[in-house]
């Protein structure tokens, strides 16, 4: 153990001053704000501009039709003149129409607009219909009332016929976001963990470090040094996103934290490390380099991304089959079982199944990982092809 | 017998015999040369000696003092591999204390030995480069340092002289030698014949994973060391062989023959054999190098071995 904590902490070290990390571990949040502000600007820069109309007024019904209009249309009242061409021309608004005793009985207005882009047709209709027809309505007797009673929309509200856990906005995003958290450590780790395994070799100093360590207590080291890596970069993350978050957004910070299962997320989270660290290190030692890599390897970088195929239909349906068979999958498992678990109740056989599974499936591969690595890592001048990987896996361990 | 003592080792990958019924012992003190072609099986015979892959058979052991081990614990050895490298974005002082520290060495004797190494080697200044910075064979030093900061009882330095100019192949020299005079029982794989004639008590030659001539290096030399004439004469060649003591003759050019004489012949004997009218423009007598020995068992291997030992 003692071999495997001084593997560890060089691998810790190596990383914490190395500039790739540190600008990583920096460059990350800035990222994701990026990546999740730009939907917000986005909509900032679609959202309606605003057009303004004049309006000639004969028959005092502009205040009323303002409020049937959306925020982005202003109406403008106006005397009539004749050179109100000319004031629209020169002034910022975008038309003007006149209002007068002819529209309650043809329904029909001119519209001149200067502006063809924000000609906001559909609202100024949508509003002048209302207005006519409740003109209409008055004129031949009927209370609108009565009438707002005969229109009314039928309405369908669903409810179980067993009482349900009724997943609370906060606790859903709290799932959510942590799911994805420990997905993206979980991949990024492993693929450092996989460089690390390759630079090793690149960098011509397994055997040399073989020569003084076993191969299993080498790759033990790597995986343990690189989660500790993964948590100084969670817990930088939350250091400062954690503040910001309260800050800025206004989340209840403290309700998140106590929204979170902490023993399940640790649990989920840290098989999912170790499952697919092992894999991804297990492969590195196979590869001579990342870019020539053949593949075939290529696509067991690709095997975590698998919890994305069942994102929607666990989204949709929590409880399908679906979303019970990924929450039970080792390899899709962790990411799910986080996921549903603020979506839904998990039954217990299922978290048990989950969770038994994945512990097998994290001895399994770690076995055969440790397997590939000690023969991988001696390996150079070449990538393993599968054939040869399938032939290590058989040899005795020595 | 105190150093390693490797018995009758065999390993098979798949079909392929690597290593075929190999012994040899490594006494403290002295420096065995491993030679061999390559793709012989020395990678793999040192895998083995460092547990990095078991033998099918046979037993690999080594007595320190008066304990005995079933191999080498791995606190023992010192191992520099032919494939070299060093983590290139990290510092030589961090490298070295970590390789140290891999071997239980406490970390403040480790710096003052890093830096007794350094100085041997002038390359103190460079304790807080990065490897980047390092020339080839200053990396080389860093790994040679790296393999003996622990004081292992048994080295194994693979090709530990490929690519170094001269002055630093006579530094390594000097130290290799020094390390055994200290104790330590040496290993040494290499190609460069040279050194090893220079440098090596005792020599194993393997070829296709056997056994071809094991050794110290003066029985060798004398068990090989048929004399070889090259001579430049107009005279037929069957007048020289007609001498009787003529083990092999090769025309080397025109009126140009080299004739490796048969066993136990001395140069004299020879000559004196030869017609008192011989015109001989040029003579020259040599024994075979041990880079001819080993060129001629690369290219024919065990039976040539065999056939330059009867002849």
């Amino acid at each position: 153990m003692r071999q495997t904590w001084k593997i560890a902490r060089w691998e810790v070290m190596r990383n914490l001053t190395n500039k790739q990390f540190i600008i990583g571990l920096l460059i990350t949040p800035l990222i994701m704000v990026v990546f999740g502000g730009i939907p917000i600007l986005l909509e900032y820069l679609n959202r309606p501009s605003i057009s303004t109309y004049y309006v000639i007024d004969h028959i005092g019904i502009v205040e009323e039709m303002q409020e049937l209009l959306p925020e982005n249309v202003l109406l403008e009242p106006i005397e009539d003149s004749e050179s109100i061409t000319d004031i629209v021309k020169s002034s910022k608004a975008s038309g003007y129409f006149i209002l007068d005793e002819q529209f309650f009985t043809t329904g029909e207005i001119n519209l001149v607009y200067s502006d063809r882009n924000s000609n906001p047709l559909n609202a100024v209709q949508k509003a002048l219909s209302s207005l006519l027809q409740q003109k209409r309505l008055s004129a031949s007797g009927i209370d609108p009332e009565q009438l707002s009673f005969v229109t009314a929309q039928a309405r369908v509200r669903e409810i179980p016929i067993e009482e349900e856990f009724e997943p609370r906005a906060l606790e859903m995003l709290v799932s959510m976001v942590f799911a994805f958290l420990i997905f993206f450590l979980t991949v990024t780790s492993a693929s450092m963990l996989m460089q690390s395994a390759v630079q090793e070799k690149r960098d011509r100093m397994a055997e040399v470090v073989l020569s003084s360590i076993r191969a299993g207590k080498l790759m033990q080291g790597k995986v343990i040094g690189h989660f500790i890596l993964g948590l100084i970069q969670l817990s930088f993350w939350l250091a400062i996103g954690l503040p910001l978050a309260f800050f800025f957004l206004d989340l209840p910070v403290m309700e998140i934290i106590s929204a979170v299962n902490i023993p399940f997320i640790l649990f989920f989270g840290l098989g999912s490390y170790l499952m697919f660290s092992s894999i991804f290190v297990g492969i590195g030692a196979t590869m001579e380099d990342i870019q020539s890599a053949g593949n075939s390897q290529g696509l067991v970088v690709l095997l975590p991304m698998m919890s994305f195929l069942f994102l929607n239909p666990v989204l949709d349906n929590p409880d399908g089959n679906i979303a019970v068979f990924a929450s039970i999958f080792p390899l899709t498992s962790p990411t799910i079982m986080m996921m549903r678990n603020g979506l839904t109740v998990i039954p217990l056989w299922q978290k048990l199944l989950s969770g038994g599974l994945l512990l097998i499936t994290v001895f399994v591969t770690i076995r055969l990982a440790s397997k590939i690595f000690r023969i991988g890592m001696l390996m150079y001048g070449k990538n393993a092809s599968f054939k040869e990987i399938f032939k290590w896996l058989r040899y005795k361990e020595s | 017998m105190r150093g390693l003592e490797v018995q009758k080792v065999h390993k098979t990958y798949g079909t392929k015999k690597v290593v075929d019924d190999i012994s040899f012992h490594a006494p403290p003190g002295k420096i065995l040369g491993i030679l061999g072609p390559n793709g012989a099986g020395k990678t793999t015979i040192i895998r083995m000696i460092m547990n990095i892959t078991a033998p099918d058979q046979g037993n690999i052991m080594f007595k320190d003092g008066r304990t005995e081990h079933k191999g080498i614990p791995l606190a023992s050895i010192g191992y520099l591999p032919e494939e070299r490298g060093l983590y290139k974005e990290a510092k030589i002082m961090n490298i070295l204390l970590f390789l140290a520290s891999l071997n239980d060495v406490p970390k403040h004797v480790a710096k003052e030995r890093i830096l007794r190494w350094l100085t041997k080697f002038e390359l103190e200044k460079y304790a807080n480069s990065k490897v980047e910075q390092l020339s080839k064979g200053m990396a080389q030093k860093v790994q040679f340092i790296g393999s003996v900061l622990h004081e292992p009882k048994f080295i194994i330095l693979d090709e530990p002289f490929s690519g170094l100019d001269p002055v630093s192949q006579d530094m390594f020299k000097t130290e290799i030698r020094a390390l055994a005079n200290l104790g330590a029982s040496i290993l040494l794989s290499s190609h460069q014949m040279n050194i090893v004639e220079e440098l090596c008590d005792d020599i194993f030659l393997i070829h296709q994973g056997r056994e071809v001539v094991k050794g110290d290096l003066q029985t060798i030399k004398e068990r090989y060391g048929n004399f070889r004439v090259n001579m430049l004469s107009e005279a037929p060649n069957e007048v020289i062989l007609n001498t009787g003591l003529v083990a092999e003759s090769e025309k080397l050019g025109h009126a140009r023959y080299r004739y490796t004489l048969k066993d136990r012949v001395s140069p004299l004997e020879f000559t004196n054999s030869l017609p008192a009218d011989l015109e001989i423009r040029e003579l020259i007598v040599s024994r075979p190098s041990l880079h001819d020995i080993f060129v001629k068992i690369a290219q024919g291997g065990a039976e040539v071995a065999s056939n330059m030992e009867n002849s």
